[in-house]
């Protein structure tokens, strides 16, 4: 059976917008959900690892709890900044997309019994705050395993609908969805590639903080930002070896692609690898001093940088391996400028409303609008 | 037949149903329940009542854990559903109202930022800015129903979209503004009835009996007006389609009596909640809460029933085909498959070549890519009960299959593939559930004829086609039942028996006289 008669013909409604405009969207949102992700995940893991690893047992209870209060925030923020890419990916690549998950429908669907139960774990966690026992360390560590595993599921699903070579014979021998995509050659290494890179990212949140209790707790701070830099630093070294393993295990013609055979795509790479060994200077040199402003400045806008180098490499790859299948000129397009330009103008109106938000809590630099009466008025209950 | 179909052994009509209920009776609390955490906010910080405050506070955290973790995962969850079980209809939707859900997401970020924000803020900031985050919260809330309701209408009334393919054509369709009001109503009401669980379990009697009185005021005005807004909501819907909710086919008729009834039933309670409010046992909110999950999936069965056959009304079918050839379907509309074959047409099907030998196979293959999308073969709405019920052998339901658009007021859409397909299906469906061609003919009674080879598209009321065109004499009704097919040309072309013939003759002219319209069709045609 030919992987291109298997292929699913577009539907009959043209797409709303330039393809150029929903592949932004698509990368925007995307990097903007992949480091929640990484916050929330590399968190958890690092969040636990303090608590069972650190030396000072009061300091990696501390850093647990610091942590685990942001986790029930930061799932909803994953989830909801997740939203937009599905969204985009489906309009663009919704005959790929649509058939792998079918063809592995089941772990597919209990991605969303998982990721319910991690929620109500992480919860549970931070309603715990404070207590220290055995049970609250095996929620977190339960949330973060089957948070880990809805990243399997992730990584399987989107490789399998990059390779539709593999559709027939999986869905043909299990119409019922309980298929994976473990005979992938780049599952794992891809799946590490994502996993490691939210504990060093997870490692940034860490520093950033310390950064927010530098002065009101210079001596906590410190610790938090040797914790975090380390992690950082460990996970990002690890990339150097998980990389080059996702690296050999594409196949030839896609490896070659970030070898000289696509300028732009060899370009990011060496951005990538570039901008690693930079952070990973510039993190050691911030640890070695204490310089916080470095740690928590300097690293992330470099590392920012290489998140968007990775998002386009992504990309990069998924086009390739759907070269066959797929063209953007496939694709006929009526903009609808009865309706676009209203999202545009929404959108624009909910950034800043989220920002004045935010601000007026007393978040990202602003000030706290904190009235004593009215709280102790709540708190007395 | 374009993408794979998801075999679900229980039924993916069920699964979607259980994913979509949970959901929809979360967010419609997600709506109301905001508007009840701001203005029940504002009323206790007015009258200074320390007590209401506190509980409002809990409530808070049981509005949060319910509405922004299961709400927001089980939203996500429809989308992951409906796209594993009707992808073709999902690609159109997102391809038709991506920037309807670009908007909402916006919506939903603010909405879920504020949430978390009001929730963490009880602690933290001032009576004023807090109830701004409960306000910004509600309102985009709110704002989100406004879009995806827009959404969920069109597939019921898709209007004038389907000529003009304008989006706020589609968007603005015949029931978004019933659809609407009357997602408001049940909203609100959901606010007061989720409010009454968390009372319940309040300690303090007398707060306990303002909390209920609070929450009747939410609960009892808003369920009062429901109907009046079913009843316009209704109105809008294309009398064809709200037909088949009204004529034979068992769910949609079932649930629209069960809606009506839990209605009932939960307005009922909420106004005995008001006998002793100071003594509500928690068990008794639960009550009141199963209550309105059961009313509220009841009425979006409802809709899905009245909706079928189709995903997309006058567009799609639920079984993923176009009901009528459209530029770019590939192929993929009911016409097109009866003329290719669904051999041809189906790009996930295994066997592609029908011999003497391999019917009931293929016949599967046919079921899975035409029928699995509603169908199982014996679990939900397993085909093998009917069968067993009107007593179909293989002849039977190949001559049946000839006729499915007409079946139950026309809830289905029409078999596509060709007459050897056809055959192949129903050899498919006799090996799940066997009748030997001498039980199909075993019946003598007229009633029972009736039911078994008749009621399915025809009722028992003068207006009906089959007292309107059958002779009422009975030899010349006995041999006009000889040739189906002439006395109309898309009747399927079934075989009674020598027996069976004047029997149902006889049945059916009783009925005539008994119900009083033995004269309509005098001489007959």
């Amino acid at each position: 059976m030919q992987a291109s008669n298997l292929i699913p013909v577009l539907d009959p409604n043209p797409l709303p917008a330039p393809y150029w405009l929903l592949k932004l969207l698509l990368l925007v949102t995307f990097m903007l959900h992949i480091v929640a992700m990484n916050f929330m995940l590399g968190g958890a893991v690092l969040a636990l690892t303090a608590k069972w690893s650190a030396q000072s047992k009061e300091h990696g209870k501390r850093v647990f709890f610091d942590v685990a209060k942001k986790l029930p925030v930061l799932l909803p923020a994953t989830i909801t900044l997740g939203i937009a890419p599905l969204l985009f990916l489906q309009v663009l690549y919704g005959q790929f997309f649509y058939t792998s998950s079918i063809v592995m429908a089941w772990p597919w669907f209990l991605v969303l019994v998982l990721l319910t139960v991690a929620y109500y774990g992480f919860y549970y966690v931070s309603f715990r705050s404070g207590h220290d026992s055995h049970r609250v360390g095996g929620v977190m560590l339960v949330s973060t395993l089957l948070v880990v595993l809805v990243g399997f599921a992730f990584s399987n699903n989107i490789t399998l609908s990059q390779t539709p070579v593999r559709w027939a014979a999986k869905y043909f021998a299990r119409p019922s969805g309980w298929n994976l995509n473990l005979t992938e050659p780049t599952l794992i290494p891809r799946f590490l590639h994502f996993m490691v890179a939210a504990i060093a990212v997870g490692g940034l949140m860490l520093v950033f903080m310390a950064l927010a209790n530098w002065k009101r707790d210079n001596e906590y701070a410190r610790q938090l930002l040797q914790f975090g830099g380390k992690a950082f630093m460990y996970a990002t070294m690890a990339q150097f070896v998980v990389g080059p393993v996702f690296l050999f295990t594409l196949p030839r013609d896609l490896r070659m692609m970030y070898m000289g055979d696509n300028p732009l795509a060899t370009a990011l790479l060496l951005v990538g690898i570039a901008g690693g060994i930079a952070a990973l200077v510039v993190m050691s040199g911030a640890l070695r001093s204490g310089n916080i402003r470095a740690a928590a400045f300097t690293v992330p806008a470099i590392i920012a940088v290489v998140i968007a180098s990775m998002t386009v490499m992504r990309d990069l790859l998924r086009d390739a391996y759907l070269q066959p299948y797929f063209h953007p000129g496939q694709f006929t397009v009526k903009t609808q400028w009865a309706v676009l330009p209203l999202f545009l103008a929404l959108f624009v109106a909910g950034v800043v409303l989220w920002l004045v938000m935010m601000r007026r809590y007393g978040l990202l630099g602003g000030r706290e609008k904190v009235s004593e009466p009215a709280a102790k008025a709540v708190v007395s209950d | 037949m374009n993408y794979p179909v998801w075999d679900v052994s229980f039924g993916a009509g069920l699964l979607i149903a259980l994913v979509a209920i949970l959901h929809v009776f979360v967010s419609h609390f997600a709506v109301g329940g905001g508007l009840f955490l701001v203005v029940t906010e504002r009323r206790a910080r007015r009258r200074n009542d320390a007590a209401l405050l506190a509980w409002l506070k809990k409530h808070t955290k049981f509005f949060v854990l319910v509405t922004v973790v299961f709400g927001a995962i089980s939203g996500v969850g429809i989308w992951f559903t409906i796209g594993l079980i009707s992808p073709t209809a999902t690609s159109d939707l997102i391809h038709i109202f991506v920037w309807g859900w670009a908007i909402e997401w916006v919506f939903f970020f603010i909405e879920i930022t504020a949430a978390l924000l009001y929730l963490y803020g009880w602690d933290k900031l001032d009576a004023k800015t807090h109830e701004w985050y409960g306000w910004i919260y509600f309102i985009n809330a709110y704002l989100s129903l406004v879009v995806i309701n827009g959404i969920v209408a069109f597939m019921l009334t898709s209007g004038s979209w389907v000529r003009n393919h304008e989006f706020w054509r589609g968007f603005f369709n015949p029931t978004y503004f019933p659809s609407l009001a009357f997602r408001t109503a049940i909203a609100l009401a959901l606010a007061g009835i989720y409010a009454l669980v968390t009372a319940s379990v309040e300690k303090d009697a007398a707060l306990k009996a303002r909390l209920v009185r609070w929450s009747a005021w939410w609960t009892i005005p808003s369920l009062a007006v429901l109907p009046a807004l079913g009843w316009w909501y209704i109105r809008r819907i294309p009398h064809d389609l709200w037909a088949s909710a009204r004529g034979p086919m068992p769910t949609a008729t079932a649930y629209a009596g069960h809606a009506v009834i839990l209605l009932a039933v939960v307005f009922v309670l909420a106004l005995l909640t008001l006998v002793r409010p100071g003594r509500m046992h928690v068990s008794f909110s639960l009550l009141v809460l199963l209550a309105a999950l059961g009313a509220m999936g009841s009425f979006e069965f409802v809709r899905e029933s009245v909706r079928k056959p189709f995903v997309i009304s006058n567009y799609l079918y639920a079984n993923s085909l176009y009901s009528a050839a459209i530029p770019g379907d590939g192929g993929f509309s009911v016409d097109e498959v009866s003329s290719a074959g669904v051999l041809k047409s189906a790009k996930w099907i295994r066997v592609r070549t029908l011999t003497a030998t391999n019917q009931a196979d293929v016949g599967r293959e046919i079921f899975r890519v035409e029928c699995a999308s509603c169908h199982t073969a014996d679990a939900y709405r397993g085909l093998n009960r009917y069968i067993a019920l009107r007593q179909w052998d293989q002849n039977k339901i190949q001559a049946m299959l000839g006729g499915l658009e007409f079946m139950h007021n026309g809830v289905m859409p029409a078999f596509a593939g060709t007459d050897a397909e056809r055959g192949a299906l129903a050899a498919y469906l006799t090996s799940i559930q066997p009748i030997s061609a001498q039980a199909a003919a075993a019946a003598t009674d007229g009633a029972t004829v009736f039911a078994q080879n008749c009621s399915m598209c025809h009722q028992v009321k003068a207006s009906d086609s089959l007292f309107q065109n059958l002779p009422v004499d009975p030899a010349a009704a006995g041999d006009a039942l000889k040739d189906l097919t002439s006395l109309f040309p898309l009747m399927p072309d079934l075989k009674l028996t020598d027996q069976q013939r004047p029997a149902l003759v006889a049945w059916l002219n009783t009925q005539r006289s008994a119900k009083g319209f033995g004269q309509a069709a005098q001489g007959g045609k």
